[in-house]
């Protein structure tokens, strides 16, 4: 009984301080969205610890894949995305641009890449360049997917994600899916040890990736190139993946394809969170971090931090002065401090 | 002199065994506790700094981190680029199995295949009309409820049938092993748990590494998580066979072979079947698990469903993972009592 009685009371002691120390800041409150990739996740940590430091908010972080995370924003129950793959969702995401819930603050990466690669040693051997290239039986019994040996496996993007239906009807206007299949590797870490599992057994591999990530800096993947970018292009294309997202592959319909744009990464807030955190938000437009430095933090975070996020982003802080422009002299001060 | 000294001292080290054992251990930590430290990127420049600021033990301090992930990176690197062929083979011999299988089921018209589960039910529930009707309906839903859902059940079914396969093949001998010494039981033990509760992406992204996305790394997660109640069971099964049995075995004069094929294993079949059962139930289970990692099935929709919120799907997709659940319950259960009825002809009399 009196041990019942002790842990009790050194709970409410607990819970007292706990409350303490959240109330002391309750004037800031964000709900940060976060992503199953690393890009995403450098910059929620780089800009969780300057709200948090700096400005003394109290960050919460919400970690998930891109429709839930984004349904979520648009529900009004994620503040601040600080990584949209713009492009990508743009369909589903303008309305809400539209009716006023979620405001696009501009770029947070200004050159990112998506788009089909393959490994440098079987490209030179092959002369592999463009996706044009690819349409040859001899060269897709390289990639021979061993669960349909009839075709060649091209390891696509997940299932949930934009870029899977996008790249299915790549697959289909570019002739490549009498060719290859297009592999959903299930999750982002299963289609990252996939690559990496390639070049370490040194076997050929046809996939779509992105940069900045950390594992572009580490393998040697040759890009291969499209039909060059047109809006019209690209705006007939988003209708019809929206239709097969919809209504299932049975909908699609002969339209357009051409290369994914090498396109600014975004941020975006709820309407309602800038109007109420003014000073908090302009911090968020100004954030931009150029690939090179991204790829730069990533390949810190994967073979020197031990996979620890904060440190990386404690890392980028110390090393690094273009954060300094973004905020008040005040609260870098703080930042700093707090490193 | 020197002999007899040495002498006394084993005799000496025999009778305080566990004490040196301990100390052991204690030097073995110390040194780790040493090890990291040296090795730790970020300890403090001088040892002494620690004995002037104390603010490491408020929180768990940095350097205070066994190096272990880097050694298990190395050796994992080491082990895909020089060994990478044996694992090549075995993908090769699981894949080749798998789609064996799997393309007979796809290319059977389905009635037939509805007829034949129904079939095998009504032969291994011993020719109850009830269990082979139901089963038969259990599986006529599956492909009801969507008609993609039918080519992802085979599927499943495939990857599934194939992990049991390797859970019997090897389940079965090693929970022999186990019933017949209490030390190669005493080892077996903490390996079966770990294998029950090591979380399973744990396995899975090195099992993408090495076999590849797909089918394989799920089969082996599968069968990690699968086979220690099958060979919990086994072991259980055949300890509790009654010990007048086999004393009247021995007593017969039969050998260890005889007694272990002719008495136990017949004896202990309801519990190995109960075995099977519970590793097809697990199996089932990483199901959903498997299809992170671009397994196609039934999980594959699950997911799906889960990354579009698509409420409707996920559920749909989850009430076909049950229906197959109960199809492959109700073969292996009625076939266990079955087996279990035969075995106890005294309480049949008695009803």
């Amino acid at each position: 009984m009196r041990f019942l009685k002790k842990l009790g009371l050194s709970m409410l002691f607990a819970s007292v301080l706990a409350l303490g120390t959240t109330s002391a800041n309750a004037e800031c409150k964000a709900r940060l969205g976060d992503f199953d990739w690393s890009s995403a996740n450098i910059h929620t940590a780089i800009s969780a610890f300057i709200l948090e430091k700096g400005y003394g908010c109290q960050v919460e972080v919400t970690k998930g894949s891109t429709t839930p995370i984004m349904a979520a924003h648009y529900d009004k129950q994620l503040d601040v995305i600080t990584e949209v793959w713009y492009d990508n969702i743009i369909a589903n995401y303008e309305p809400y641009v539209e009716n006023g819930t979620i405001m696009n603050i501009g770029v947070n990466t200004p050159d990112s890449q998506q788009a089909f690669y393959v490994d440098k040693t079987t490209a030179d051997k092959y002369n592999l360049k463009s996706v044009e290239d690819m349409k040859d039986p001899k060269i897709a019994a390289l990639f021979t997917d061993p669960e349909d040996p009839s075709k060649g496996r091209m390891t696509s993007c997940i299932s949930g994600w934009t870029c899977y239906t996008v790249n299915l009807v790549k697959q289909k206007e570019y002739g490549l899916d009498e060719f290859y299949t297009n592999f959903d590797p299930g999750s982002g870490g299963a289609l990252d040890a996939a690559i990496a599992g390639a070049f370490a057994k040194k076997k050929p591999i046809f996939t779509y990736y992105w940069a900045p990530t950390g594992l572009m800096g580490k393998v040697d993947l040759v890009r291969l190139t499209e039909p060059k970018f047109s809006k019209k292009c690209w705006d007939d294309m988003s209708a019809v993946v929206e239709d097969i997202k919809a209504n299932g592959p049975d909908a699609y319909k002969p339209s357009c394809a051409c290369e994914y744009r090498d396109m600014a990464l975004t941020k975006s807030v709820l309407t309602e969170w800038a109007k109420a955190h003014p000073k908090e938000t302009k911090f968020l437009e100004k954030y931009t971090v150029p690939t090179a430095t991204v790829n730069k933090m990533l390949a810190f975070y994967e073979d020197e931090s031990d996979g620890d996020m904060e440190l990386t982003a404690r890392e980028f802080l110390k090393t690094e002065s273009m954060w300094k422009k973004w905020v008040p002299a005040a609260v870098a001060k703080k930042v700093t401090a707090a490193l | 002199m020197g002999l007899f000294l040495l002498l006394k001292f084993t005799r000496h080290m025999k009778k305080n065994k566990k004490l040196y054992v301990n100390l052991g251990l204690l030097s073995f930590f110390i040194w780790l506790l040493i090890f990291s430290y040296n090795s730790s990127k970020r300890k403090p420049e001088n040892v002494s700094d620690l004995l002037n600021d104390f603010s490491w033990l408020h929180q768990w301090p940095k350097w205070l981190d066994l190096p272990l992930m880097k050694y298990i990176n190395i050796i994992f690197k080491k082990l895909n680029e020089t060994y990478g062929w044996i694992f090549e083979a075995i993908n090769n011999f699981l894949l080749w199995q798998l789609m064996t299988l799997k393309n007979f089921l796809i290319l059977a018209p389905w009635p037939l295949v509805v007829l034949g589960v129904a079939a095998i039910a009504y032969f291994a529930s011993g020719k109850k009309i009830g269990t082979t009707v139901f089963v038969g309906f259990c599986t006529f839903f599956i492909g009801f409820l969507h008609p993609i859902f039918w080519t992802k059940a085979i599927e499943t079914t495939s990857i599934m049938l194939i992990s049991i396969f390797l859970c019997v093949t090897f389940g079965i001998p090693v929970g022999i092993l186990m019933s017949r010494s209490e030390r190669i039981r005493d080892k077996i033990l903490p390996i079966l748990d770990l294998m029950q509760t090591i979380p399973a992406f744990v396995y899975l992204i090195p099992g993408i590494m090495l076999f590849g996305l797909g089918a394989v790394p799920a089969i082996i997660a599968t069968f990690i998580y699968a086979v220690p109640p099958l060979v919990r069971l086994t072991d259980l099964g055949i300890r509790l066979v009654d010990k007048e049995v086999t004393e009247a075995a021995d007593a017969f004069g039969a050998d260890t072979k005889q007694k272990l094929f002719g008495v136990q294993l017949p004896l202990a079949l309801p519990n190995i079947m109960q075995g099977i059962n519970q590793a097809t139930m697990m199996a089932l289970a990483m199901v959903v698990i498997a299809s992170m990692i671009g397994t196609r099935g039934l999980g594959d929709e699950v997911l799906l469903g889960l990354q579009q919120l698509n409420v409707g799907r996920a559920a749909e997709a989850g009430i076909a993972i049950v229906l197959l659940a109960i199809v492959l319950d109700r073969i292996t259960q009625s076939y266990g009592e079955r087996l279990q009825a035969r075995n106890m002809p005294t309480k049949k009399e008695k009803n």
